[in-house]
């Protein structure tokens, strides 16, 4: 069965072909006009870099390490994101802090090296949904690009402060608690 | 000016016998009929030079080029065997010809004036005077060359559309 | 005029043809390249973007993007000059001015304004003085020669994709051609003078009487051929991305496209002063019967521009056509409409309207 085609038959008006050719340019001109009059805020061409996209709620961007509110990171290092990266741009490496272990008899961990290869990422949220602790999210920043390939690894502290002035808090480089000296394991 | 513009039509009447590139050749041909339309307009014939412009550059070598252009050879057809007989018989006949227009033109009442009275701009010819004269006194032969015209066209269309 | 000529040693008529000609042609040519802003612009605003307004005088001065045109122009002067191997050198270099030169020249009949007397003597404000013989023939004879442009420059590019858009669009200017002629005949017929200076003082200074309202037809035809003349869309069979690469310039590139791309924009200058002069009374002022000079030649660059524009607008309103559609639409039915018009108004004269 084919499609059947529906043939529209043309008035008279239609078929001189100077009337349709008018009203089409009255389309046109009036696209013209209202162009014209809008002003350059309420057009549809956003001019990137004078004026940005407002991305919206659940934009996948920049990845933001999250952490506590005296400065502490919230990532426990547990790996989680790095497995599940299917780029694998993720690196960590662990390291132990706290005073807990003396009095509660327990470790804490927390990365001690937190890379992002931003060249290798692809920016899908696996890392977001994997982690346990809503330590490391994906905001709304897009533009990660630099002059050359180095600056492009994102180390723990570029991570933690993606968003410090958008948010209003201060940028941090330190951890607040230092990490706890590697026990030396007697065997 | 004048001899610019003859200048200007032989050159280009030259270059076109003598250019084995058959594009160039038609481009050399456009050429000299510039030369011949700047010397109607010294002749007083603005009227003239325009249709020689219209009619002979801007429509027939058009249409020349054009068809040597979807035909496309780009290579020169090797000369047949020369016969030496062809090339003395057109000599011959070209210089006739040209022996005979000079007569004419030497022996043209315009040219005993000239020599007469000497020269004077005469008024300039006008597409009004141009088609008085042909639908006035050229009638007959406006229509004859007209209905022939008619025939050629209808003569080709049944040439190449055999199944109408 | 007379200080001028005293000063450069020549006769004040010399002097005169002299500044006609040097503004004319840097006018037309200043529009030309204006226009190749304006159709970015335009198409932009008519599709809801924005366009080329971003280049800036110094970086800093930026007047609606129009330094667009001078970054352009120093763009095209500093690309390297290709030549590929296998073209038609003389032709090849010789095709941007055979499309440049004509598109050109055919202003020159054109008046722009009113004449004026000073000093005793007739100033007439187009290059060439009317009453000349050549009249209106001359734009046609020029605009004929159009075609060789587009011909010379598909053909020497040795370039399959360019020979078949120089042919398309040759075929279909030499066919639209006809139509057109007719149509200015029957201008001829009802002024009874075939010099621009004539036909427009034929019409008079009040808008009903200029030729668009009695010839209505024949405008319709004469602008519809200038489209395929000047090879417009909707009717620019020289170029197509979409089928032919680009086109009879797929070859050029630098100073030499630039210059093609800039006789389309001349010849659309031209196209627009012609259907001005004989369809819209030239520098005719509507509603004043004896203009100044000054305001002659406001009406008529107005006029112009508008029609400038409606090429644009055209353009960025319709579809293009298919080939063969073009050539019926030429032939079935342009050329009837042209031969109708001038049919009506041969018999309407010999009824003594």
């Amino acid at each position: 069965m084919g499609v059947v085609v529906k043939k529209v038959e043309l008035s008279w008006l239609d078929r001189t072909y100077v009337w349709p050719v008018l009203k089409g340019m009255g389309i046109t001109f009036k696209h013209f006009i209202k162009q014209l009059f809008t002003p350059t805020s309420k057009r549809y061409t956003i001019q990137y870099p004078d004026m940005k996209k407002v991305m919206p709620a659940g934009y996948r961007g920049l990845h933001e390490l999250k952490r506590f509110e005296d400065g502490a990171i919230k990532c426990v290092a547990c790996f989680m994101c790095a497995e599940a990266c299917p780029a694998r741009c993720i690196s960590i490496e662990a390291e132990e802090f706290s005073d807990l272990n003396i009095t509660q008899g327990f470790e804490e961990k927390r990365p001690q090296v937190f890379k992002i290869d931003m060249l290798r990422c692809i920016y899908c949220g696996m890392c977001e949904e994997a982690c346990p602790k809503d330590a490391i999210w994906l905001r709304n920043d897009y533009e990660v690009a630099a002059y050359d390939r180095l600056s492009m690894q994102f180390g723990k502290w570029d991570l933690m402060n993606t968003y410090a002035e958008a948010d209003g808090k201060a940028r941090i480089t330190e951890d607040p608690m230092p990490s706890a000296p590697r026990r030396v394991l007697a065997m | 000016m004048f001899l610019a513009f003859a200048l200007i039509t032989l050159l280009g009447a030259l270059g076109m016998l003598l250019q084995k590139n058959i594009i160039v050749a038609g481009l050399c041909m456009v050429a000299s009929f510039f030369g011949v339309a700047g010397l109607f307009v010294l002749l007083a014939n603005p009227v003239a030079a325009a249709l020689q412009i219209i009619v002979y550059t801007g429509a027939i070598l058009v249409l020349v080029l054009f068809v040597i252009m979807m035909l496309n050879s780009h290579e020169e057809e090797p000369a047949e065997t020369s016969r030496p007989i062809q090339r003395w018989v057109s000599v011959i006949l070209s210089l006739a010809l040209a022996v005979g227009a000079v007569k004419l033109v030497l022996a043209s009442k315009g040219l005993q004036q000239l020599a007469e009275k000497g020269a004077a701009v005469p008024p300039a010819v006008t597409l009004q005077g141009v088609g008085a004269v042909l639908f006035a006194d050229h009638l007959l032969g406006f229509e004859v060359a007209g209905l022939m015209l008619l025939a050629a066209m209808v003569g080709a269309v049944a040439l190449t559309k055999r199944n109408l | 005029m007379d200080t001028l000529a005293s000063l450069l040693h020549t006769s004040p008529a010399l002097a005169w043809m002299v500044v006609k000609i040097v503004i004319v042609f840097s006018a037309v040519m200043l529009l030309a390249s204006v226009w190749t802003w304006v159709e970015r612009r335009g198409s932009a605003m008519i599709q809801d973007r924005i366009g080329p307004n971003r280049a800036a005088l110094f970086g800093r001065i930026r007047i609606i993007g129009l330094a667009q045109l001078l970054a352009d122009g120093i763009k095209f002067f500093f690309k390297e000059d290709l030549e590929p191997t296998d073209v038609n050198r003389g032709l090849f270099w010789l095709a941007p001015f055979l499309a440049f030169v004509p598109a050109m020249l055919g202003f020159a009949v054109i008046p722009f304004g009113r004449d004026f007397v000073s000093g005793g003597t007739i100033y007439h404000l187009s290059v060439l003085d009317p009453g000349n013989g050549m009249g209106m023939l001359y734009p046609m004879a020029i605009g004929g020669l159009a075609v060789y442009g587009v011909l010379v420059a598909a053909w020497s590019s040795n370039n399959k994709w360019s020979i078949l858009g120089g042919m398309r669009a040759s075929a279909a200017m030499v066919s639209y051609e006809i139509g057109m002629s007719l149509a200015v005949v029957s201008i001829f017929m009802t002024t009874g003078g075939y010099d621009p200076a004539e036909i427009i003082s034929a019409q008079g200074s009040l808008p009903w009487h200029w030729n668009v309202v009695p010839q209505f037809l024949g405008f319709i035809v004469f602008f519809t051929c200038m489209f395929a003349e000047t090879n417009r869309l909707p009717f620019d069979f020289a170029e197509g991305e979409s089928e032919i690469v680009a086109g009879f310039n797929t070859e050029y590139g630098s100073m030499k496209f630039s210059l093609l791309a800039l006789a389309e924009y001349a010849h659309l200058m031209t196209a627009s002063a012609l259907v001005v002069t004989l369809f819209f009374g030239g520098w005719q002022v509507p509603f004043v019967a004896h203009p100044s000079v000054g305001l002659s030649i406001l009406s008529f660059v107005v006029k112009l521009l508008f029609f400038a524009w409606v090429f644009v607008w055209i353009r960025w309103t319709l579809p293009r056509f298919r080939y063969d559609q073009m050539m019926r639409l030429g032939w079935k039915a342009m050329l009837p409409m042209s031969m109708v018009n001038l049919v009506v108004h041969a018999w309407l004269m010999s009824h003594g309207r």
